[in-house]
């Protein structure tokens, strides 16, 4: 029995150094086969180095990002492939985590003092880590850096990722919501299709009759939920909040909320129940929603529906309003590679050949303003109006951010389930949002 | 009344099986057939398809084999040290033993999420980070396992060490040859819990894997859940491969886990 247990543990001990052995063997580029000793041993030796002499030493950086896994890493790949053939001495590592964890994991590695050198963050994260002195200035290396015309950007998305006069971050993309539509549904019921001048009335007006099509057929869907919710408020011509004062219990913000309830309490829109965990974009292939309101990532989901389809600007009610989901990219303010992390994020962000990459890709769009770069974009279909994406630029608005987002994010969310399930009026819904967002200010 | 638990049981094994089956199911199929309403349990055109394809996506045979690698370590080195450790607990007298005791089952209350970033922080002193070592280490001891044998050993008769101690058997081969062996019911059950915990560990790996080197099934499966969208017949196809491990696991441990191994005694 002894001598089996020694057996036992001998072997183990031998799958160890197996396991250790291809671990460092399978790794392709010099700098990976143990990256945290690396980095210890680069935190040891002057910074300065690095400083004096770019050309001639190899760096490798890590790159962290939620948006490329798992659909997009072949295009990431083919963007890296592009820069380190301009850049031979920087190599880019890819790091990915689903978007769920993301933020748990780069919170973590940064506490832990092991932060990647560059990183994604969305629009609303971007302040939080932004004010907390985890990101690296940027300004300095944009003023020195010759070959860049901050013009390429898009000017409100630059100033996007600018808190307080200085550039934390990179626009890197940009993703919005349109109003989509079933075209054989609305062939059915006898209607005309969709323009950018509809108003609240003529999509509800429309709804109701495609509702009207069948048992399991309903006319419209968008989400109750927070994203919708500012969105819709902003339709019709209300903000979370104004001068610094919290006012999402405005009048005009309980009508729009009253506007979106009505669509499931009139049986228009189908409840959590009635969808029976089926999806909406599943729901809208399916052939069981004349519209959905959705966004342009889900072009590719509904290619595989059965019937034609098309969109169309979101309409408003007093006036129109439409999201601006964008992703930028910052560099570590703890990193010793920041020049080489900064030059890889603004070939990734602004090269020409990376915006070919992504937009080929229809992973999301540049937030680039040379409108040629959108050409093949454009050309795909369906949709056929694809245009219209480029259009909702022009009523595009960001969305409410305070540095708790994530909890007012969950308390506006769980105020807005209490309206749908009826528990509670939307005018009651927004008055104690807006006690508890005012909570979270303090 | 034969007839009556019949039928219980035949539909309490339905209701565990069915969700199995659907992923099963689910798994052989296209993505298209998925959404097809109602949705078919038999598929119609089953295939392979999705197997293949979760094999592109991502080295599957690479983190099958590091999360088989950590699997293993933890779960023997995990029986070892719990055996070794509640053995000791119950059967040595020496000064504080209730004490420690004790402290091994407070480090219980302390919830892993206040002990992540040290741990972090600690592997990334060692220069682990992203190596299956610092996916094996902080899981070689289980304060849970060592309660776990204490309360084993504790009721083992005195009358297996005397005769042990007669033959001239010193503390370290009366562990090895009379009490690690008594206590195979408590080995079977502690080591399928620590089997089933390590291959199904999440948070941990998540944070310290950082490329294929150290990345274990569940990670891999949660890269596939995109932000909008999620092939579920690849995420099932995972979830198909992960499972069968369990189920072989508790396939060949079930025999040693039977009641009237807990009741043995001096034969």
């Amino acid at each position: 029995m002894r001598k089996r247990m020694w057996t036992l543990i001998g072997v183990l001990a031998l799958i160890a150094a197996a396991c250790a052995g291809s671990g460092t063997s399978t790794t392709a580029p010099p700098g990976d086969t143990t990256p945290s000793t690396q980095a210890t041993s680069t935190t040891a030796a002057p910074p300065g180095t690095e400083a004096t002499e770019p050309p001639a030493a190899p760096v490798t950086i890590r790159y962290f990002t939620f948006s490329a896994a798992p659909d997009h890493l072949d295009d990431l790949d083919a963007m890296i492939a592009a820069f380190e053939a301009e850049n031979p001495d920087v190599t880019v590592e890819v790091e990915t985590a689903p978007f769920d964890e993301y933020f748990s994991k780069l919170r973590t590695q940064i506490a832990g003092g092991d932060a990647p050198d560059a990183f994604e963050l969305n629009y609303e994260s971007f302040v939080d880590f932004a004010s907390k002195g985890t990101l690296a200035d940027l300004s300095s290396m944009m003023a020195s850096d010759e070959s860049l015309d901050p013009s390429v950007y898009y000017q409100r998305a630059l100033e996007a990722f600018n808190l307080d006069g200085t550039q934390y971050g990179l626009p890197e993309s940009y993703s919005t919501v349109l109003l989509f539509y079933n075209k054989d549904l609305f062939d059915q019921a006898g209607l005309e299709y969709p323009t950018e001048d509809w108003t609240w009335a003529d999509e509800k007006a429309a709804a109701k009759t495609l509702a009207g099509l069948g048992d399991d057929v309903w006319g419209f869907f968008a989400g109750i939920h927070f994203w919708e919710f500012y969105k819709t408020a902003a339709q019709n011509g209300c903000s979370f909040f104004t001068d610094g004062q919290v006012t999402i219990d405005q009048p005009a913000c309980v009508e729009a909320l009253q506007y979106m309830l009505d669509y499931v309490d009139e049986g228009i829109q189908p409840t959590a129940a009635e969808m029976g965990g089926v999806s909406d974009g599943d729901m809208f292939v399916n052939g069981q929603l004349g519209m959905i309101t959705t966004g342009i990532w889900m072009f590719s989901a509904f290619e595989s529906a059965p019937f034609p389809w098309d969109v169309q600007v979101e309409p408003g009610n007093t006036e129109k309003a439409t999201h601006f989901f964008a992703n930028g990219v910052a560099v570590s303010a703890d990193s010793d590679r920041q020049e080489a992390a900064y030059r890889w994020l603004r070939f990734f962000t602004s090269s020409p050949e990376a915006a070919k990459i992504r937009v080929d890709a229809s992973w999301e769009l540049p937030t680039l303003t040379d409108e040629s770069l959108y050409d093949s974009y454009l050309a795909i279909e369906p949709p056929a109006n694809r245009e219209v994406v480029l259009k909702s630029l022009e009523y595009a608005i960001v969305p409410p951010v305070i540095e708790r987002q994530a909890e007012m994010q969950d308390a506006v969310n769980a105020l807005l389930e209490r309206a749908v399930a009826g528990e509670l009026t939307a005018q009651e819904a927004l008055e104690q949002a807006k006690t508890e967002i005012e909570a979270l200010l303090k | 009344m034969h007839a009556l638990g019949w039928g219980l049981l035949t539909v309490a094994a339905a209701t565990m099986v069915f969700p199995f089956a659907w992923s099963v199911s689910t798994s052989l199929q296209t993505k298209e057939a998925l959404l097809r309403i109602p949705p078919q349990l038999i598929p119609e055109s089953p295939s392979l398809d999705s197997y293949r394809e979760l094999a592109q996506v991502m080295p599957l045979g690479r983190i099958v084999l590091n999360s088989a690698i950590v699997t293993l370590f933890i779960t023997v080195l995990q029986v070892v040290t719990s055996a070794m450790a509640g053995y000791g607990l119950a059967r040595f007298r020496f000064r504080g033993r209730h004490g420690l005791f004790l402290v091994y089952l407070g480090t219980l209350m302390v919830p892993f999420q206040v002990t992540i970033v040290p741990l972090f922080i600690l592997m990334r002193w060692f220069g682990w980070i992203n190596t299956l070592q610092a996916l094996i280490l902080p899981g070689i001891a289980s304060a849970f396992g060592v309660f776990l044998f204490r309360q084993f050993f504790l009721q083992m008769p005195a009358e297996l060490e005397e005769a042990a101690a007669l033959d001239g058997a010193g503390p370290w081969r009366t562990f090895w040859s009379v009490a690690f062996p008594y206590a195979r019911p408590a080995t079977a059950t502690h080591g399928i819990l620590a089997f089933m915990a390590s291959w199904n560990a999440f948070l941990w790996p998540l944070f310290v894997a950082r490329n294929e080197n150290a990345m274990t099934l569940p990670v891999g499966l949660a890269s596939l859940h995109g932000r909008y969208e999620t092939d579920w017949n690849l995420v099932m196809a995972g979830s198909v491969i992960a499972v069968i491990p369990v189920i072989v696991a508790f396939a060949v441990v079930q025999r040693h886990m039977s009641p009237e191994l807990l009741v043995g005694g001096p034969r």
